[in-house]
């Protein structure tokens, strides 16, 4: 069965008809296109698909897309500001946070969440909101220092 | 990894959620927060032939007093919980728990009764339910009962809950002012299900004897156990390392843990014994 | 105003090329990719370790909205050619097996069933109708059962589950321990996995109107993919192309051909559609590649001054079911032997080794793969300066290789030379305060704290002297070719045989061609990843080689290039080309910026009036050989703190002393560096993809495979030493080296604290330390 959903993504408000069981996550990448947020567990553990619904993280995989009808929902296509990158990516990129970029999405998700409810988190502070996020690459040190220095920089 | 078809009914009222509860109560899921049903459905371990979303009726979230303590709709979310001035000021215990619970993310998504009504063995909210002699209001379109919570944790994943019924508030009784809370687990990864943990509170008489005690674990067996002869051992005690050793050992003999793949049977029930202790103790007021 | 200079890009922490595309959600991972009339695939898989397949039903599969077609074991087997290793070796058993199971499965995962259906969730529908009867066949679920001769045997074909044995000494060890103390010890390190966060996947494309395929894959090694699939799909190579998009994280798992590559690809042809497919998170627990899973018997012959005089060992190696090709049963043994003494002055060394095949997931390749060699030196160090009351640093020092001795032969073949063991084993030391620590763990230990410090010292090949491979039976190439060409413009594009996946080789390679070449970084492009453009390289990105191997061909392509530019320029200018240069894309006498010609119109000309006998754009392509050296190494120390009553370990303070040479890009080496020792403290205290006595795997999802969070990994601080440069490019690789040192340094760290037991087996959960605590009579 569908239902007809409406919401507004990343400031842009879009209808469309959903079978019910759809992830969020699936509606996102396969019905909107919005491949920035990525598939990684599908079970809620590693964060990859991390989403702001109504500003507060949320797994995509874990959300229907009906579950979504009304929000407002961000993706990591909507940090960017007016096509260039903001200052957490900025920030993320002088620091070398990432590599193979799978994971990116759910990291800058969460830590954009972080930083609104936070503006000058600790190191451990950091470490504790993105312990959701699971990273194979970096040992997240560098990810650390990269939402550090965003907000040092008034992200 | 895709959810199984199903028929998806989204009341918007409470009424209209328990008619449809009892149309489909022979084959239905209730979706309340997802943080536990998705990753069910996703793995195809669940296949509801009905899904119905508490997400829109409305009258499920919220927080207010009840008789001295705190009345939890069921359908508020877990970190508007934590975030909650009523909640902080009368249930620490919660508080505490509910920082064990996931990560953000999972609590901003994740609902007190959905968490309840799950009944994970491994999960902190059931624990605070227990340990605070929690009452839990089920109503079906028969009518409400309040549930006890030490009868509403039946077996893994089983409540008390009939097939028609929806758990709609969790009334937790508040402990004397001045008391103090504490919940130590032990989980192989920050944010993981806990191997062992423990909840406790401590409240002490004007002569510095405890007044009141209560521990209740969780990872220890099919349901959280609450471990009443440890408690009737402190009640009257001074809180002393000693009187906690005592109540600890005796806590162990209250539970009746299984092995998995992360723990042993009694790793898990020697680690009871060492949480509960650190518990009472950070639970000293 | 004085002259310009050239500038250098290498040696600095660039910002990364690939950052801007990962960071605004814009890369393009195979799941990101969707062509017209493309259909999703989803494999049944077994549910049982061994078996016989009595019944396939699929008929009511096949009637699903949505469903376009269920391929089965046997009907795929029609289409695809026998799977089996490449040509006969001697003492190797090389198994023909199928891409899907046909009359037996060997592993709970072995797919037996592809489904090809509109949708994912439609295949998954139609999955669960598909019916499958096994009749059970007793599970070969250890490396014993694997070796009893009256036990199950997995490929009936060649008749014993013993697919590999091998004996070899080095030296006289029969004389080094006849009358020496002896300290011996048997590991059992765990089963890991690599956990890509992307599983794996691709897109086949097969265009029924050429006959062309093209296989849009996650892969680390596109050259052997296509090289393999070719000759498993029966398709003309020039009608084969793997386009690798961006790839996240491999680790050794997207190493060689899976059978699913086959059978996604078999299916696009059959169909004349694309086909998608990408693993589920179970999926890649249950049936990618596992790693690890050695049993180590080890004894040394020692003096009583901590000498170690000869080692014996005997490695069984588990390797799952079906070998990933070309992954030899034979590949892994050679190199763990030859890496055995590491950079110790060890003369001795008797080894056997067996592999064999058991009811489990395939035994791939995982960072470091030969790392069990480090782990169980490191460990045994330990042990024998605990047996001989010495201090486990005093006993590598005594070991270690000095400078002054080499270059030298290791006694299992390979030059070593330019090893600055001793240098970082003496830097991590002073680092780590160590001499005082001793005093402060004495002091925790009265109040009942349990602290702990472990060391190890390791090598790795990265990528190793030539002669290193010929002794491990490697077949790698001791070479690696790039192309450069200079584009109209002015820019230039290097194109790499290296398949990056989050190295960052579009920037490293571009720091190191924009430095030669004397252009701004960002005039230059990297290009990989796709087989018709690329430069044959059968390893891809794998093997630490990267940082030498592939910046060595991309700086002499890049070379030539500049050189024909001068040449052309010194022509229009009528000067010899040894009296120019280029600074800032700029073609000019030296000291005589004003006369230059920038370098956009010398690109014209090369395209619009090409010098005789040269390519277009100028284009060269240079094969860069393998110089001499090649190790990076280093001393990782680790301070630990035990709870003695919950059995919890809390890593204090982690520190890395790495000879890596020269850093190309010192933020990304770092990088490297800390993701490795990450995946190194995840193998040391959490990760265990653990199998039942039945071979039920029980590890399936991310609540029973426990990765390390930012909450499991502390600070890890780093330093290099820069050892003897031997070669004109002298950076090198530092992928592994963190995943092989690090659990050794944590156990030892762990034992350390635990008052000196002996730890053999990982992880180290709490459990298990509590239990290690216990028999060494506990804290007190």
């Amino acid at each position: 069965m569908s239902i007809e959903v409406t919401l507004t993504v990343n400031g842009a408000v879009r209808s469309a008809t959903v079978e019910t069981r759809r992830t969020l996550a699936d509606f996102l990448r396969e019905d909107l296109s919005l491949t920035g947020t990525h598939l990684g567990c599908e079970h809620g553990v590693c964060g990859s698909c991390t989403v702001l619904v109504n500003g507060a993280s949320a797994r995509s995989c874990l959300m229907l897309a009906v579950q979504a009808n009304g929000a407002e929902v961000t993706t990591i296509e909507g940090l960017l500001d007016g096509g260039t990158m903001g200052v957490l990516q900025e920030a993320c990129r002088d620091s070398h946070s990432f590599q193979c970029g799978y994971c990116t999405p759910g990291f800058l998700m969460t830590a954009t969440e972080l930083l609104n409810e936070r503006p000058h988190p600790t190191a451990t502070e950091v470490r504790e909101a993105i312990s959701g996020n699971l990273c194979r690459c970096t040992g997240y040190e560098s990810i650390v220092q990269g939402i550090l220095l965003a907000a040092e920089r008034g992200a | 990894m895709k959810p199984p078809l199903f028929q998806y009914l989204a009341p918007s009222s409470l009424d209209e959620a328990l008619a449809l509860r009892a149309e489909h109560a022979d084959d239905c899921a209730v979706l309340a927060g997802g943080q536990s049903l998705m990753p069910l459905l996703n793995l195809r371990m669940a296949f509801p032939g009905t899904l119905i979303d508490l997400g829109g009726v409305s009258e499920l979230a919220g927080i207010r007093e009840f008789d001295g303590g705190v009345a939890i709709g069921a359908m508020t979310r877990q970190r508007a919980t934590e975030r909650s001035e009523l909640v902080r000021d009368r249930l620490p215990l919660a508080v505490r728990a509910l920082a064990n619970v996931g990560h953000p993310a999972i609590r901003n998504r994740g609902t007190v009764g959905g968490s309840l009504a799950h009944a994970d063995p491994a999960a902190e909210l059931p624990a605070v339910a227990l340990a605070l002699d929690a009452e839990l209001v089920a109503r079906s379109s028969g009518g409400e009962r309040t549930i006890a919570a030490a009868d509403f944790f039946v077996g893994f994943l089983t409540t008390a809950l009939a097939p028609d019924e929806l758990l709609v508030e969790v009334r937790l009784p508040g402990l004397p002012a001045g008391h103090g809370a504490s919940f130590v687990e032990l989980a192989r990864r920050h944010g993981d299900f806990a191997v062992v943990g423990v909840a406790a509170a401590v409240a002490l008489d004007s002569g510095g004897s405890i007044a009141d005690a209560r521990l209740a674990f969780i990872g220890v067996g099919g349901t959280p156990v609450r471990a009443r002869e440890a408690e009737t051992l402190l009640r009257g005690a001074m809180p002393e390392p000693a009187a906690f050793a005592e109540a600890a050992e005796r806590a162990k003999t209250e539970l009746d843990p299984g092995s998995d793949t992360h723990a042993s049977a009694a790793y898990r029930r020697r680690i009871a014994g060492v949480l509960a202790q650190r518990a009472l103790q950070e639970a000293t007021p | 105003m004085s002259a310009p200079q050239a500038t250098r890009f290498t040696g600095k922490s660039v910002r990364r090329v690939e950052d801007e595309k990962i960071l605004s959600g814009r890369g393009r991972y195979v799941d990101d990719i969707r062509l017209p009339r493309m259909v999703h695939a989803v494999f049944l898989r077994s549910t049982v370790a061994h078996g016989r397949i009595v019944s396939l039903d699929v008929e009511q599969a096949r009637t699903l909205d949505g469903v376009v077609a269920i391929v089965t074991g046997a009907e795929l087997a029609q289409i695809t050619n026998p799977m089996q290793l490449g040509p006969e070796t001697p003492d190797v058993l090389r198994p023909v097996f199928t891409p899907l199971a046909t009359d037996k499965v060997r592993y709970v995962g072995d797919p037996v069933a592809l489904i090809l259906a509109e949708s994912r969730y439609a295949a998954e529908d139609a999955r669960d109708v598909i019916f499958v009867e096994y009749d059970g066949l007793a599970p070969v679920a250890t490396i014993e059962q694997a070796e009893d001769p009256a036990g199950p045997v997995l490929f009936e074909d060649v008749g014993s589950n013993v697919l590999y044995t091998e004996s070899v000494q080095f030296g006289d060890p029969d004389a080094a321990f006849a009358g020496a103390r002896v300290v011996r010890e048997t590991f059992t390190p765990q089963r890991v996995a690599p956990v890509p966060m992307e599983t794996r996947g691709g897109v086949a494309d097969h265009h029924p109107g050429t006959g062309d395929l093209v296989y849009h894959a996650a892969t680390q090694s596109p050259h052997a993919l296509r090289l393999l699939l070719s000759g498993l799909l029966g398709q003309p190579a020039e009608q084969l192309r793997v386009i690798t998009p961006d790839v996240g994280g491999a680790f050794g798992q997207k190493a060689g051909v899976a059978r699913e590559d086959v059978a996604v690809c078999a299916a696009s042809k059959l169909l004349g559609r694309p086909v998608k497919w990408v693993e589920d998170r179970v999926e890649n627990m249950t049936s990618a590649t596992h790693a690890r899973s050695e049993t180590v018997e080890i004894a040394a012959a020692v003096d009583d001054d901590g000498t170690i005089l000869a080692l014996d060992v005997t490695m069984k190696l588990d390797l799952g079911a079906y070998p990933i090709l070309p992954f030899a049963p034979s590949f892994l043994g050679p190199i763990v032997r030859t890496m055995f003494v590491g950079p110790y002055r060890i003369e001795n060394l008797r080894w056997q080794h067996s592999a064999v095949a058991t009811n489990k997931a395939s035994y791939g390749t995982y960072r470091g793969p030969w790392a069990v060699e480090s782990l169980v030196r490191e460990l045994l160090i330990d042990d024998i300066a605990r047996e001989l009351g010495l201090d486990a640093v005093d006993v590598r020092r005594r070991n270690l290789l000095r400078a002054d001795e080499q270059p030298r032969k290791m006694i299992t073949g390979p030059t070593i030379d330019g090893v600055s063991s001793l240098e970082t084993l003496e830097r991590a030391v002073e680092l780590a305060g160590y001499e005082g620590f001793r005093e402060e763990q004495r002091r925790a230990r009265e109040r009942g704290a349990l602290l702990g410090v472990g060391f190890s010292t390791y090598i790795e090949p990265a990528p190793g002297p030539i002669d290193f491979f010929a002794s491990a039976g490697s077949h790698l190439p001791p070479s690696e070719r790039a192309i450069a060409r200079l584009e109209p413009d002015g820019h230039l594009t290097v194109i790499t045989a290296q398949a990056p996946h989050g190295q960052g080789h579009e920037t490293t390679l571009a720091q190191v061609a924009a430095t030669e070449f004397g252009i701004p970084l960002e005039h230059v492009r990297v290009v990989h990843g796709d087989t018709q453009l690329t430069p044959f390289l059968l390893i891809g990105t794998g093997g630490s080689r990267a940082a030498t191997m592939a910046s060595g061909a991309a700086l002499h392509a890049t070379r030539l290039v500049k050189q024909k530019v001068l040449a052309m320029a010194a022509n229009m200018l009528e000067i010899s080309p040894d009296d120019l240069e280029i600074v800032d894309a700029v073609v000019a006498p030296k000291g005589d910026p004003e006369r230059g010609i920038p370098l956009a119109g010398i690109a014209m000309a090369a395209y619009f009036a090409t010098p005789p006998g040269e390519d277009e754009g100028l284009r060269s392509s240079a094969l860069y050989e393998q110089p001499a050296g090649g190790w990076s190494g280093g001393t990782h120390v680790c301070f630990v703190e035990v709870d003695p009553e919950t059995g919890v370990v809390e890593l204090l303070r982690y520190i890395v002393v790495e000879d890596c040479g020269d850093l190309i890009n010192p933020a990304i080496v770092d990088g490297q560096i800390r993701g490795g020792v990450a995946q190194g403290i995840g193998i040391a205290l959490l990760e265990n993809a653990l199998y039942d006595e039945d071979a039920n795997f029980l590890a399936g999802t991310f609540m029973d495979y426990l990765m390390p969070t930012a909450m499991e990994i502390p600070t890890i601080e780093i330093e290099h030493v820069h050892g003897q440069g031997l070669a004109e490019v002298n950076s090198r690789g530092v992928g592994e080296g963190g995943t092989i040192a690090a659990p050794p340094a944590i156990a030892n760290a762990v034992a350390d604290a635990l008052g000196g037991v002996r730890v053999t087996a990982l992880p180290l959960t709490p459990e298990r330390v509590l239990d290690l605590l216990d028999a060494a009579g506990g804290a007190a």
